[in-house]
């Protein structure tokens, strides 16, 4: 074998190993791909998968997002209308916040005043719980000066009735006896005259009282003709006197005269004057009396 | 140095044989490499020389 053989033996094998040593390295050391590409390619797949996941629940989300919002801005609008209506309410209670401390300024005002005007009509009460007190005592002296003038009064009283008692007696004897005259002196057509003094009083001239019309009407009750007397329904309460003329009538036409004799209160009697001829026209119970025609 | 050594001038070869040995474990060498380069291939990618 020759020395170059040996040489490119030796320089061969070394090589061999140093190359083969290489591999070895590198196989050894050398990563995994395969190993690496499927996980990439399940951390992809995977990936993937979340990423679809994720765009539904965006999808999802924001079209949950969409109807909160428009859910809220519906809420919103009605808020705001609620923000509004409150607005308004809170102007309209400031209002009537002014207006009722506006009420207090005038009602402590007016119960300052009412205050001073209550002590001083509790001032004026006193007074007239004084004033009453002295009345009552006057009162009580004059309820006793009164019962004795009461007393004294009734004494007087039944005194006055005694002396009308006899007033009205001799009244009605001196009627009776001048009814008496009249009927006897009117049988001889003449008539009583009232007594005059022999001195006259010569009196001051004085003006004429105003003459008034009596307008008294009433009517005949009774009539007697043969004694040219007759009856009417009024007497001295109705303001009848003695020697008052009355016109009868009628149906508007004229009867005779009526002169009265006697006065009673409800009731009087007189004496018939100016009788016409013809018997229609004769007085008969019915017929109206008047002072005036 | 013994005479018999000193005495005859025989040149000092290597025998053939070592030479034979180490092409044996140059062959050796190389043949595992592509034995563990094959194993790792098929471990890893189940296949020894095609592409996936």
């Amino acid at each position: 074998m020759s020395t170059l053989t040996k040489v490119l033996i030796v320089l061969l094998t070394i090589a061999s190993i140093f190359l083969c040593g290489i591999v070895v390295t590198y196989v050894a050391s050398a990563e995994n791909f395969k190993e690496k590409y499927d996980t990439a390619s399940r951390q992809l797949r995977t990936a993937r998968q979340n990423e679809d996941t994720a765009t539904d629940q965006f999808n999802e989300l924001k079209k949950r997002t969409d109807e909160e919002k428009l859910k809220l801005s519906g809420d919103i609008g009605a808020l705001q209308q609620q923000v509004t209506a409150l607005k308004a309410n809170l102007t309209k209670i400031e209002i009537e916040r002014d207006t009722a401390l506006r009420k207090e300024g005038n009602w402590a005002s007016i119960t300052k005043e009412l205050t001073a005007t209550n002590d001083n009509q509790r001032q004026l009460l006193e007074n007239a719980l004084d004033g009453q007190k002295n009345l009552n005592a006057e009162l009580i002296k004059e309820r006793k000066q009164l019962d004795d003038a009461t007393a004294a009064l009734l004494e007087k009283s039944a005194i006055i009735a005694q002396l009308e008692g006899k007033l009205k007696g001799m009244i009605e004897d001196n009627a009776l006896l001048q009814n008496t005259l009249d009927k006897y002196l009117r049988q001889y057509g003449k008539a009583f005259a009232q007594p005059s003094p022999v001195t006259k009083v010569r009196e001051a001239v004085q003006i004429a009282p105003p003459v008034t019309d009596i307008d008294l009407k009433g009517s005949l009750t009774a009539v007697d003709l043969k004694n040219h007397l007759a009856e009417l329904s009024i007497g001295a309460a109705d303001g009848v006197k003695e020697g008052m003329r009355f016109h009868t009538t009628r149906e508007s036409k004229f009867v005779c005269d009526v002169v009265i004799l006697e006065v009673e209160p409800d009731k009087s009697v007189g004496w018939l004057e100016l009788l016409q001829e013809q018997p229609q026209n004769q007085p008969r119970a019915g017929d109206v009396v008047s002072t005036n025609l | 140095m013994s005479p018999a050594m000193s005495g005859r001038s025989k040149k000092v070869s290597v025998p053939d044989n070592l030479y034979t040995v180490i092409l044996a474990v140059a062959l050796c060498a190389v043949v595992g490499t592509a034995v563990y380069v094959a194993f790792q291939c098929l471990t890893q990618y189940d296949t020894i020389f095609k592409i996936q």
